[in-house]
């Protein structure tokens, strides 16, 4: 049940469901620097732990231009805040509107990050098994269609195989290619199309008409799995109460406003973290336990 | 039957102001964020609970999950081609001729299975609902659309500044929290180039497409009986 090899994505759907839906609802709706680098951080190192080398490169490459230019681009457009630094076509670029360009390029990539998170920790079966639940009928869909792409990749192969060994395949100009292409583009979905309903007509005569059938699932509901989504529930009720005691309040303008430090304000900081830095905590007790059961062969 | 028509009321009515009113009240600066995620995904739940609570032909599923998987093969097969992609134009095909439900599933399933598969984001409720109203605004046109080739491009060029006008509404709300125009005709400057690819590619795809497609899918409907 774990194709990855992330630690993370053992858990059952729900409680992994659970967990990202929590963690990007606060991510999307503090302006709080500390929560927002806490999350940012959480996203960096588990997909840091995850990626190989070369997907950490092309990450790289992607994230850090699109960094500088949110976080550059914001006093160009924004122009409210107090404390003037210079002035530029007469309007001013602000202190505040820099530092509030820095906290959404922050928020951003901590989103796209977790995003990138979720994507490798839920396969596409277990995105099924959650649709199954609510909708039985979608998740059909859904699953047909996933199993539909690689067959019209074959069968696409397949065709212009047969074309170009009948001779009808032709790339002398960029017309005649277009041409041969569409052909088997036409054959294509001629033969998808009656694939489909034979599909249809065998699903019907296997019952699928028939009522009282559900989806099924390989997932099972484990201790484990009740443990995490408890803990995910209560680090969320415990920052969520911050939210509410007004401790994750964060304003940029029209001055910066002043990180709270109070009792309170920190263990909702302690509470944000452990919930984002959750899925590399699990991915290095993975590596310890196995370099230490490695130790004792 | 019952139940799910009074859900689907009960979503519009009453989920969609509740919504709105709460991302008023409770999100002070990320409210216009907050509310129009929240608006796209409730408008594309009513759709997804009449397909469930309905009794679909076995044929128009299957039918739907084949159209699905073009429009996402097409995604692979013109991978060499940054934005050039057939998506748009399998999911105006399939409004066209198989009809408004159909064609706003198509869309957004489109949108949800390029997410499995590419990525998800924040950007593919988004990237649903605009899909889904593709499909569904095609259905609506069909009648035109399927006679005359110069709305049909003209139609699939437009659907393409669209989609591109949504999706960087939804960028400037992320980036400000309210509506910037400056940065908004920013964004939309910039995207120039590929609204542009998006729009010529939909319009080449359906001129190519629209017509073998869609005489495959009324002889499949003729010799099934749909």
């Amino acid at each position: 049940m774990n194709k990855n090899g992330i630690a993370f994505s053992r858990f059952h759907p729900v409680s992994l469901f659970c967990y990202f839906l929590l963690l990007l609802l606060f991510t999307v709706f503090t302006q709080n620097p500390v929560l927002l680098t806490l999350a940012l951080l959480g996203a960096l190192l588990f997909n840091a732990a995850t990626n190989t080398a070369r997907q950490t490169l092309a990450d790289i490459k992607f994230y850090v231009p699109m960094f500088l230019l949110v976080a550059l681009v914001n006093p160009l457009f924004s122009h409210s805040g107090a404390t003037p630094l210079f002035f530029m076509n007469d309007n001013p670029v602000t202190l505040e509107a820099v530092l509030c360009g820095v906290n959404i390029a922050v928020q951003l990539c901590a989103v796209m990050l977790a995003c990138k998170a979720f994507s490798k920790v839920m396969e596409s079966d277990k995105l099924l098994a959650l649709f199954g639940k609510v909708s039985p009928k979608l998740a059909v869909v859904l699953s047909m269609a996933l199993r539909f792409i690689p067959l019209l990749k074959r069968k696409w192969g397949e065709i212009s195989e047969a074309q170009k060994a009948l001779g009808y395949f032709r790339e002398e100009s960029v017309f005649s290619r277009l041409a041969s292409y569409a052909r088997v583009f036409s054959a294509l979905v001629t033969w998808a199309l009656e694939n489909a309903v034979d599909t249809s007509a065998s699903m019907s005569a296997r019952g699928y008409e028939l009522a009282g059938k559900k989806h099924f699932s390989l997932f099972r509901f484990t201790r484990g799995d009740g443990i995490m989504l408890a803990l995910t529930v209560a680090l969320s009720a415990v920052t969520l109460a911050g939210f509410l005691l007004g401790k994750a309040d964060f304003a940029f303008y029209p001055r910066v406003s002043t990180v709270n430090t109070d009792i309170f304000s920190i263990i909702t900081y302690a509470a944000f973290g452990i919930l984002s830095l959750l899925p590399f905590i699990f991915e290095v007790k993975e590596v310890l336990k196995w370099k230490y059961l490695r130790s004792k062969i | 039957m019952k139940k799910t028509q009074i859900l689907k009321y009960l979503i519009l009515l009453v989920c969609v102001p509740a919504a709105v009113l709460l991302g008023a009240l409770v999100f002070d600066d990320r409210k216009y964020i907050f509310v129009s995620a929240c608006v796209a995904v409730l408008s594309c739940v009513p759709f997804f609970m009449s397909f469930e609570g309905k009794k679909t032909s076995t044929k128009r599923l299957v039918l739907l999950a084949v159209m699905v998987a073009f429009s996402v093969a097409g995604r692979y097969i013109f991978a060499f081609l940054p934005h050039f992609k057939p998506v748009t134009a399998i999911v105006v095909i399939t409004g066209i001729y198989l009809g408004s439900e159909i064609g706003f599933l198509c869309g957004a399933l489109s949108a949800l299975i390029s997410g499995f598969i590419f990525g998800l984001g924040p950007w593919t409720p988004f990237q649903m609902f605009a899909w889904g109203l593709i499909g569904l605004l095609s259905a609506l046109l069909s009648a035109i659309l399927k006679k005359n080739k110069i709305a049909l491009c003209t139609f699939g060029a437009l659907s393409g500044v669209l989609y591109s006008l949504l999706l960087d509404v939804v960028s400037t709300l992320w980036y400000d929290g309210a509506f910037n125009l400056s940065r908004y005709l920013a964004l939309f400057v910039t995207a120039l180039p590929v609204t542009a690819v998006y729009a010529v590619s939909n319009v080449i795809f359906l001129f190519l497409l629209a017509k073998p497609m869609g005489e495959k899918l009324e002889r499949i409907k003729i010799k099934y009986g749909l």
